[in-house]
């Protein structure tokens, strides 16, 4: 009986979470479509969430490209397909990894910043003060966070695709002795549109997470200092978890279209 | 605030190498461009599955890649455009024969050089070609033969 209880405890928690996270979800995208609108703080955001992140995505991707360039090699090699290298290297980086990996470091970077700032805000009681002044934290904190995670990040997942494919490229015509111009040509006459736009609609649910579960356990804490660290840490946990989930829903969904 | 500014510039230098780079990109991958390497062309009866970024080799060491595989609308030859290593030059008499990888692996296009004191200019063709030999069709004809000649199976 206790274990049956146990579990229930736990299931029960889950659900309590999950829609507790909706329900934050869908007030933001209510705050979002009736205003009204912040813009001062969406540029603010924009310039946090995405100019900023630029040397982090980019570093990621270049190293990440240049690895996988080198993998691919080795393994292409062992059926005398090296040669087809561009082109998976291409593949990997537009569909998965350039949208996966700028995720995980927006993950890192943003979702952690988000939900320390307005946890710090929270344990200061400076969202009730917010509200005592007729201002909606919702419309002031929430949605211009979240607006601007869904528009840096298919644009850093751009930046990403390129600096990765730039990284492979690197790669192959220093070390492996591919010629410069046919690597580029394959890679081009390879990849088709949807294999960009695929990945920058998984970056567009990307963004949507990590701004969601910054703010979510941010605007949640409680417990002064460590309740801001502990929101945090939950913040980075379930955003790149979700990341990671909603990448394979969604790989699955445009594999069968 | 410093570290702010280098941060920003730190960002203006990822948004410049990835503009760069899809310059670069644009430019060669576009239909007309600088090229490394000078280009060669060839035809062939059948290249079978020989693709863009193919090796090509002289003696077994890879001295270029296959650029650009079309049909001759007119001929109905294959037409492959070769991009060699600038430090090679071949002799304006080289064939070249499209050997298989392995049995059932990729091909790749194997050179061999001639004796003619000429280089083959860039742009130049190589005349002596030896198309992709058929491997299923050869089998076919041992296990059934045809009474006339099958086209497809050239020497």
């Amino acid at each position: 009986m206790r274990l049956v209880r146990a579990i229930g405890q736990v299931a029960l928690a889950v659900l309590n979470t999950v829609g507790a996270v909706s329900l934050f979800a869908l007030r933001g995208l209510a705050a979002l479509l009736t205003g009204p609108w912040f813009f001062g703080q969406l540029l603010r955001q924009l310039s946090a969430i995405g100019f900023f992140s630029l040397p982090v995505v980019g570093l990621t991707a270049v190293f990440t490209g240049a690895a996988l360039a080198l993998n691919i090699y080795v393994g292409g090699g062992r059926f005398n397909a090296e040669q087809i290298m561009p082109q998976i290297v291409a593949l990997g980086i537009t569909r998965e990894l350039g949208p996966v990996l700028a995720a995980l470091m927006l993950a890192g970077r943003v979702s952690a910043t988000i939900a320390a700032e307005i946890g710090a805000m929270r344990a200061t009681e400076q969202i009730d003060a917010m509200r005592t002044l007729s201002t909606d934290p919702f419309r002031y904190l929430v949605v211009p966070r979240l607006v601007a995670a869904v528009i840096a990040l298919p644009l850093l997942t751009v930046v990403a695709d390129t600096i990765g494919i730039a990284g492979g490229w690197l790669v192959a015509t220093r070390f492996l002795d591919f010629n410069a111009t046919v690597y580029v040509r394959n890679t081009v006459d390879f990849i088709e549109g949807w294999d960009v736009v695929s990945g920058l609609i998984k970056a567009t649910a990307f963004g949507f997470i990590v701004a969601l579960m910054g703010c979510y356990y941010g605007y949640t804490a409680s417990g002064g200092a460590r309740g801001v660290g502990r929101a945090s840490t939950h913040a980075v946990v379930a955003a790149a978890m979700l990341i990671f989930a909603s990448d394979y829903l969604m790989s699955f969904w445009f594999s069968r279209l | 605030m410093r570290g702010q500014w280098i941060e920003t510039l730190m960002g203006f230098v990822v948004l410049a190498l990835a503009a760069a780079f899809l310059i670069y990109v644009v430019r060669v991958g576009g239909f007309e461009g600088v090229r490394r390497g000078y280009e060669v062309s060839a035809r062939f009866g059948d290249v079978g599955s020989l693709a863009p970024g193919a090796t090509v080799s002289v003696a077994g060491v890879k001295i270029g890649t296959v650029s650009r595989v079309s049909l001759d609308p007119k001929t109905y030859l294959a037409q492959v455009d070769l991009a060699i290593d600038p430090e090679i030059k071949l002799p304006a008499d080289s064939s070249a024969k499209i050997t298989s990888d392995s049995l059932l692996g990729g091909v790749h296009v194997a050179v061999a050089a001639g004796g003619s004191p000429e280089d083959l200019k860039p742009g130049g063709e190589i005349e002596n070609t030896q198309g992709a030999v058929d491997l299923f069709g050869l089998i076919g004809q041992v296990v059934r033969p045809q009474p006339s000649g099958d086209p497809a199976n050239e020497d």
